[in-house]
């Protein structure tokens, strides 16, 4: 009687210790981070989107305007250059790669705004319906990138503060040991802004 | 023994009145960040630019549409953006009203600040491959901004959501057999339940056999009671009348133009 009666209770500790660390949060440090991977996915799909909608760009402005050679070779470069800095999921934690990062984007985003600024001076190349609907997508781009960007933010802030407060921190602390917090995204000069690719 | 239980008591319910507080400041703050019109129908015109005839006729084609297809399109017009570009208000009108089901995510909102001269189609993350940016932008170029310049609102709404609804319906076949594109929310807990059951017959068992546990116990209840006053912060939309969305969001797909 006494021994079942001791057995019975250590099967109700056990369950009940289970729920206890659900219910104090065990889950919520990896249910952030994977969120917070899952944005960055977004983030990083949206800006492959704009890599993938350059060359056709290009091709289209190459056709009107030979002589923006300059603007155009600028164009190709950096998106050579944003397409190989590459940003695993593993690497989000990592300040400098995520600046770097961003950097070669920013600079892919300067340079698709003069080739788009120096096509105004083209009438031909603006009433050209290819352009047009080139242009329209993005411009669609962007504003995804900027949304997929905000909620990127938003979840890496989610879980960082997880990290720190209570009582994330106390999991942080013990089984979690290996998670660290995000690098921030932004903090460049016009991140906050993005670029403007209106007519 | 009176005297001695008053004080704690008084405690206890101190510390109780700071929590709920606090959690109902944060409520608030968040709450307060833009003023969004609330969605009332699936005509919102808060800016009183289109004739009840027309607006009549809208709604119901916007019904029509989803019954026919499950589309959620809803049309808004605000008097103002409250200083934000078109592209992020309509980004978070429409999450705020979770156009379309939440596991298809097929809503679309059409928006329109005639002060600021601004129109957006914001569409829902499983219409980006139907109603393509520059489909988008192509209706509201066509359809759209030639009315509004010339001053017809109720015209140039009626005829953009005419174009959306063709493009929509065409090829019906196609976007139903298209599989959820996305599932950013988590499903739902239906085996949470019985777990929760279960853990509840345990509980109480445990608070009737060990002493030691209720100590235990007072933390964990006091731990939840604190994790669901800050989850409660992203707390759904509660209807307006009969209609409401569905749980959908949208991640910037669409087109905006100016007139």
């Amino acid at each position: 009687m006494n021994v079942s009666m001791a057995r019975i209770r250590g099967v109700f500790i056990a369950t009940l210790l289970g729920l206890t660390l659900a219910g104090c949060g065990y889950n919520t440090i990896p249910t952030y981070e994977e969120q917070a991977k899952a944005k960055w996915a977004d983030v990083q799909n949206n800006y492959q989107r704009r890599a993938d909608l350059i060359p056709n760009l290009v091709a289209t402005v190459q056709g009107y305007a030979k002589q923006e050679r300059e603007v155009l070779t600028a164009v190709v470069e950096a998106r050579a250059k944003a397409t190989q800095v590459k940003l695993d999921v593993s690497q989000l934690t990592d300040p400098v790669k995520v600046k770097q990062f961003q950097d070669a984007q920013n600079q892919l985003s300067g340079a698709l705004g003069r080739l788009l600024a120096v096509s105004e001076n083209y009438p031909d190349l603006k009433s050209n319906q290819n352009f047009l609907a080139l242009q329209s997508q993005l411009e669609g781009t962007e504003n995804r990138i900027t949304v997929a960007r905000r909620d990127y933010i938003e979840a890496v802030r989610a879980y960082n503060t997880e990290l720190r407060t209570f009582p994330g921190v106390l999991w942080a602390s013990t089984f979690f040991r290996s998670n660290k917090p995000m690098a921030e995204f932004a903090a460049s000069e016009n991140a906050d802004k993005p670029p403007q690719v209106k007519f | 023994m009176k005297v001695g239980r008053t004080p704690s008591a008084h405690g206890r319910r101190g510390w109780r009145l700071a929590i709920v507080f606090t959690a109902l400041l944060c409520t608030i703050t968040t709450a307060l960040s833009l003023n969004l019109p609330s969605l009332s129908g699936r005509v919102v015109d808060q800016a009183n630019i289109v004739q009840p005839s027309t607006r009549n006729a809208i709604e119901q084609k916007l019904a029509d549409l989803e019954t026919k297809s499950g589309i959620q399109l809803v049309v808004a017009t605000v008097p103002s953006l409250e200083g934000q570009e078109i592209e992020p208000y309509a980004n978070e009108l429409f999450r705020n009203w979770k156009l379309g089901e939440k596991t298809k995510n097929n809503g679309v909102l059409l928006l329109v600040a005639p002060n600021e001269r601004r129109v957006r189609i914001e569409v829902g993350y499983g219409l980006e491959g139907t109603l393509t940016d520059a489909l988008s932008k192509v209706i509201i170029a066509n359809a759209m901004t030639p009315r509004f310049k010339a001053g017809d609102f109720g015209d140039g709404i009626s005829r953009g959501v005419d174009d959306i609804i063709t493009v929509l319906t065409t090829d019906a076949s196609e976007w139903q057999q298209r599989p959820s594109l996305r599932l950013d929310n988590q499903q739902t807990a239906d085996p949470m339940s019985w777990i929760l059951v279960a853990a509840l017959i345990a509980l109480i068992t445990l608070l009737i056999v060990s002493p030691g546990f209720r100590w235990f116990f007072l933390n964990v209840v006091l731990n939840i009671l604190i994790s669901s006053g800050r989850s409660s912060r992203s707390g759904g939309f509660s209807g307006g009348g009969s209609f409401s969305g569905r749980g959908g969001s949208s991640g910037g797909g669409g087109a905006s133009g100016s007139w």
